[in-house]
């Protein structure tokens, strides 16, 4: 690895590095103020580093990207860290968690979700994959007085487990019958000269394809994710739902825009997946009476309507892909600042008791979740309708018309979840009690949330545009 | 000014709302008096549209503005394009004129959370309007979504007792409509853009006449914008929320409903999907008829049977949203034209009744017919307005209603529909049979119940409420072509256009069949 590859590399190292340097300072010094501000500091400076430094080289030691896009993510993961220290801050600082390591493994997170973001070859996908897993093993179950934190995290780390058995079972079955890993050698080696499929490297895209599924949730591999979001605070729930899920798609974009399409025979299977993934998403999420539990499953169903973008294999579908995942990211991380801002020595509100009538104790907040909702729920004027409008015209484009009718119902179930939220929250109810006020950091993460959301609502374009610009 | 006079109309509602988010929740009054004032505001505003006779004579739109808004490389544009013809004229001021009134109409109504209320009104509005003055199919159906969520909140928080059961159905059957809607809105512009149709301009009304939909997309095509608008009418039968949610509705929700979201439906229609789809349209005609025919009887004979005035004047909603579509769908001048003044007329009289149906729950919080009787001894004023009111609902000569269903009746009878125009003329006596028999029963003979002994009559503001109604009723009712006068050319036009391209179709046909045949023969 040369000078340049380093230098190429520079924000992942700042998170690194600086994450290692908080976490010895942190077994010394234990006052979590300074420490938690460090992080932010460090994330702030990756994200300004990814986007001032001018990479001098495109590959990095033939595993990561050093490309534009590559760029876009590790500055959105960086921020996206930056935000979730920020949330994070008032959690630590009650619960007595050790503010080093807390604030290291966010960083590491986000260091691990940036080169996965980046991947150009298959061994870079498994070792990025694991950095930001490991990390979030340990956030999930950070918070020791909550009953079902262990459990999450236990759950998360089993499901994780067999989700990494089965990717380096297919990366090996990949590299047998191609002889690389690098893409997009791994794609094109798969068809042999007399024009057939090497059938053990479609079934290691396969195993891969079981991976992401666990990672990102999709049905039938969903079934962890609500009680892991429930149990996890909602500082690191807003990260695990936004960056962990976001990283893994816009590494699958970046394959699929390197290597064409990757999926030959697996679409009809696939297209099953999203399917089912975005119906059982939404009818799960019908039933449910605990915010976080909602969100989970509405996420799934969102992952769903993600995959059908993939699909889609051409390059429309790929930018609706990333402009999705952007809108998504930003609109599911709000709603989850939302909680983690009203928390306070009772824990978060989440029942849907707790929300009754909410609207009146903390109307600027309250309104900023029902922005956030609408956004999610795919509302014009707000972001999220241009994503999901994007997705089904390039679905569209590309032939899709029964899985856009089947994403269309999806939506219409989605919106009687979302919207029975809304109108929960401003019910008229006198026995809604008072949460905390929230500190100015998570004001400003909400703050820079919800005027996102109307921004890419209201002028898609900028972000399109750029989107459009940055894919390989 | 007038430059940007539809824009400025459009968006002020939504600068009120900004204006009422920043006063106190405790200032229930001010509040209601800032809502009211921006509503006048608004009216003023769109005053000049009224008196500018060049909807009587140019079939263009007019007051058109044009922003490019989003482009999404060369594949994707929306633009704010909008205007109005004379389609659409009437329809505007409709909304601003109902707003105010409907505002008025809550002063005592809305005691708790009159801030949310009022900012969702104001929202509403600028939906409303948002959607009448669209061009661009894109942006009517952003607008479109828009005006749902402040209806269902209005319906869900300030509604009745059933209410979480009404808004929830009220939301799920438009967005189900609505969103079938957005698929065949991308088909119909992904397909336009790979016919090659011009696009500078992105996706605009103007720009329908020039489009070339094979037959059997627009089948489909039109399967799907006919179904989301006939949700809105609502038309037989997929009517059902629209009880449940006038029922449970505030009076301002279910006068507003009625008389402005209600138009969306049949505005849909006249505005995009017959002008897109004229060749579906011919296919879909004698289908609609008829629902439009069930819907007028039937609406009209559950109208009978109830037992709840609110309710019988939501079903006898259904009745006159299926007059309004028979109009339409008689694709002549006297059918169209009665059928959009028909429209404006069950605004002003359905509004109206619903207003009427509020006095009385104010004043007794029953709506049940049966606990009144004999109300005309002890409110004789408000017995002179609802009689009125009642006759205009009717179609009585001399009021709104007779005009609007003559038209109506006579354009259908010249078209090809003539048989379900023998049906659809029943509905016009049952409507008599049912208003009257309510009339009737709850204001003649003699007062049975001791509670309604001391009832007060119309106060000040209520009588002010119902005088500009009143006005519109006989205006409609005794000189219409003040109204009728500035739909002619933009009607003749769409007219003209969806006929000529329905003849081509079928001169094709004819020559496809020639030649079978000929093939055959050989």
């Amino acid at each position: 690895m040369s000078l340049l590859d380093l230098l190429a590399l520079l924000p992942i190292l700042i998170l690194v590095f600086a994450g290692t340097t908080i976490l010895m300072v942190g077994a010394w010094y234990k006052e979590p103020r300074p420490l938690i501000a460090g992080g932010i500091l460090t994330a702030l400076l990756a994200a300004l580093a990814a986007g001032m430094v001018e990479p001098p080289v495109s590959e990095i030691a033939g595993l990561f990207s050093a490309g534009a896009y590559a760029r876009f993510f590790t500055i959105l993961w960086s921020l996206l860290a930056a935000a979730g220290l920020m949330l994070g801050a008032r959690f630590v600082e009650d619960k007595k968690i050790g503010a080093g390591e807390y604030v290291s493994l966010v960083l590491y997170g986000a260091a691990g979700m940036a080169l996965l973001s980046s991947a150009t070859h298959l061994l870079g996908l498994f070792l990025a994959l694991e950095t930001f897993t490991l990390a979030f093993y340990i956030l999930i179950a950070c918070n020791r007085d909550c009953e079902f934190a262990a459990e999450a995290g236990l759950k998360y780390l089993l499901m994780g487990a067999v989700a990494t058995g089965f990717m380096a079972f297919g990366i090996a079955l990949i590299y047998a019958s191609t002889g690389s890993l690098a893409l997009p050698d791994a794609v094109t080696q798969l068809t042999t000269a007399s024009g057939e499929l090497h059938a053990w490297g479609l079934l290691g895209w396969g195993m891969i394809l079981i991976a992401v599924g666990f990672k990102i949730s999709l049905a039938p591999f969903h079934l962890w994710t609500a009680d892991v979001y429930q149990g996890a605070p909602s500082p690191i729930t807003a990260l695990l739902a936004t960056g962990s899920k976001g990283a893994v798609v816009a590494a699958l974009v970046g394959m699929l825009a390197v290597s064409g399409p990757i999926w030959h025979d697996l679409v009809e299977l696939l297209w099953l997946m999203a399917a089912l993934t975005m119906l059982v998403g939404a009818f799960s999420a019908l039933t449910q009476k605990n915010l976080k539990r909602l969100l989970a499953y509405s996420s799934v169903t969102h992952m769903g309507t993600l995959l059908v973008g993939l699909l889609c294999q051409t390059s429309a579908g790929l930018a609706a892909t990333t402009f999705y995942v952007v809108v998504y990211v930003v609109a599911s991380f709000g709603t989850f600042a939302v909680i983690a801002s009203l928390a306070d020595k009772r824990g978060e509100p989440m029942t849907f008791d707790d929300l009754r009538g909410l609207g009146y104790q903390h109307p600027v907040r309250c309104g900023v979740l029902v922005l956030l909702l609408l956004s999610l729920a795919g509302l014009p004027a707000t972001a999220g309708f241009m994503a999901k409008f994007t997705i089904f015209h390039a679905a569209l484009q590309s032939g899709y018309i029964g899985l856009v009718v089947i994403g269309v119902f999806a939506s219409v179930v989605s919106f009687a979840f979302y919207l029975s939220v809304a109108m929960l929250l401003f019910k008229p109810d006198e026995s809604a009690s008072s949460w905390h006020a929230g500190s100015s950091l998570e004001h400003a993460v909400l703050a820079v949330c919800s005027s996102a959301v109307l921004l890419f609502g209201l002028f898609p374009g900028i972000l399109f545009d750029l989107i459009g610009r940055l894919l390989p | 000014m007038n430059d940007h006079l539809l824009s400025l109309m459009t968006f002020f509602p939504l600068v009120g709302m900004l204006i009422i988010l920043f006063l106190p929740r405790e200032a229930d009054r001010l509040i209601k008096t800032v809502t009211l004032v921006v509503t006048i505001i608004v009216f003023f505003i769109s005053l000049p549209l009224a008196f500018d006779d060049v909807f009587a004579t140019s079939s263009a739109m007019h007051y058109t503005e044009f922003v490019n808004w989003i482009s999404v490389g060369d594949y994707f544009q929306m633009n704010y394009n909008v205007g109005i013809d004379g389609i659409s004229l009437w329809l505007v001021l409709l909304t601003t004129f109902i707003m105010p009134i409907a505002i008025l109409s809550t002063w005592h109504a809305i005691d708790k959370n009159t801030k949310g209320f009022m900012a969702l009104a104001l929202l509403l509005e600028t939906g409303m309007l948002g959607a009448f003055i669209s061009l661009d199919l894109f942006l009517f159906y952003v607008f479109w979504e828009l005006m749902l969520v402040p209806m269902y909140f209005m319906i869900g928080i300030w509604g009745g007792k059933n209410r979480i059961y009404a808004a929830v159905k009220f939301f799920i059957f438009t967005a189900v409509g609505s969103l079938l809607m957005l698929v065949a809105i991308i088909y119909v512009y992904y397909y336009s853009v790979q016919a090659g149709v011009p696009f500078e301009n992105g996706f605009s009304v103007v720009h329908f006449a020039q489009m070339d939909i094979p037959a059997h997309l627009q089948t489909w095509l039109f399967a799907a914008f006919a179904f989301s608008f006939a949700i809105k009418v609502p038309m037989f039968p997929v009517h059902t929320w629209l009880p449940d949610a006038h029922t449970e509705a505030p009076t301002a929700g279910s006068v507003i409903l009625a008389a402005i979201l209600l138009k969306m439906g049949t505005y849909g229609y006249v505005r995009f999907a017959i002008p897109l789809f004229p060749e579906a349209t011919m296919q879909f005609t004698p289908f609609l008829a008829l629902l439009a025919v069930i819907g007028i009887i039937y609406g009209a004979l559950v109208a009978m049977m109830q037992d709840d005035v609110k309710k019988l004047v939501a079903y006898s909603s259904v009745s006159h949203l299926g007059f309004v579509m028979l109009g339409v769908f008689a694709m002549n001048l006297q059918g169209l034209s009665g059928g959009l003044l028909q429209m404006i007329n069950h605004g002003i009289s359905t509004g109206a009744l619903f207003l009427i149906v509020g006095f009385l729950y104010e004043r007794r919080h029953t709506r049940l017919i049966a606990d009144f009787g004999g109300l005309s001894k002890v409110m004789p004023v408000f017995a002179t307005i609802f009689l009125i009111v009642t006759f205009s609902s009717i179609g009585l000569p001399g009021t709104n209603g007779f005009v609007g269903e003559f038209l109506i009746l006579v354009g259908a009878f010249e078209s090809e529909l003539r048989i379900f125009t023998v049906f659809a003329t029943t509905g016009v006596i049952l409507a008599a049979v049912y208003m009257l028999w309510m009339f009737q029963r709850v204001m003649m003979g003699k007062v049975t119940n001791p509670k309604n002994e001391n009832l007060k009559d119309l106060s000040a503001r209520e009588v002010t409420i119902m005088m500009p109604l009143l006005i519109f009723i006989f205006w409609i009712g005794i000189y219409p072509n003040t109204f009728l006068d500035k739909m002619t050319p933009a009607l003749e036009n769409m007219i003209k256009q969806v006929k000529g391209k329905q003849q081509i179709a079928m001169m094709v046909e004819d020559m496809d069949q020639t030649v079978t045949q000929v093939t055959v023969n050989d």
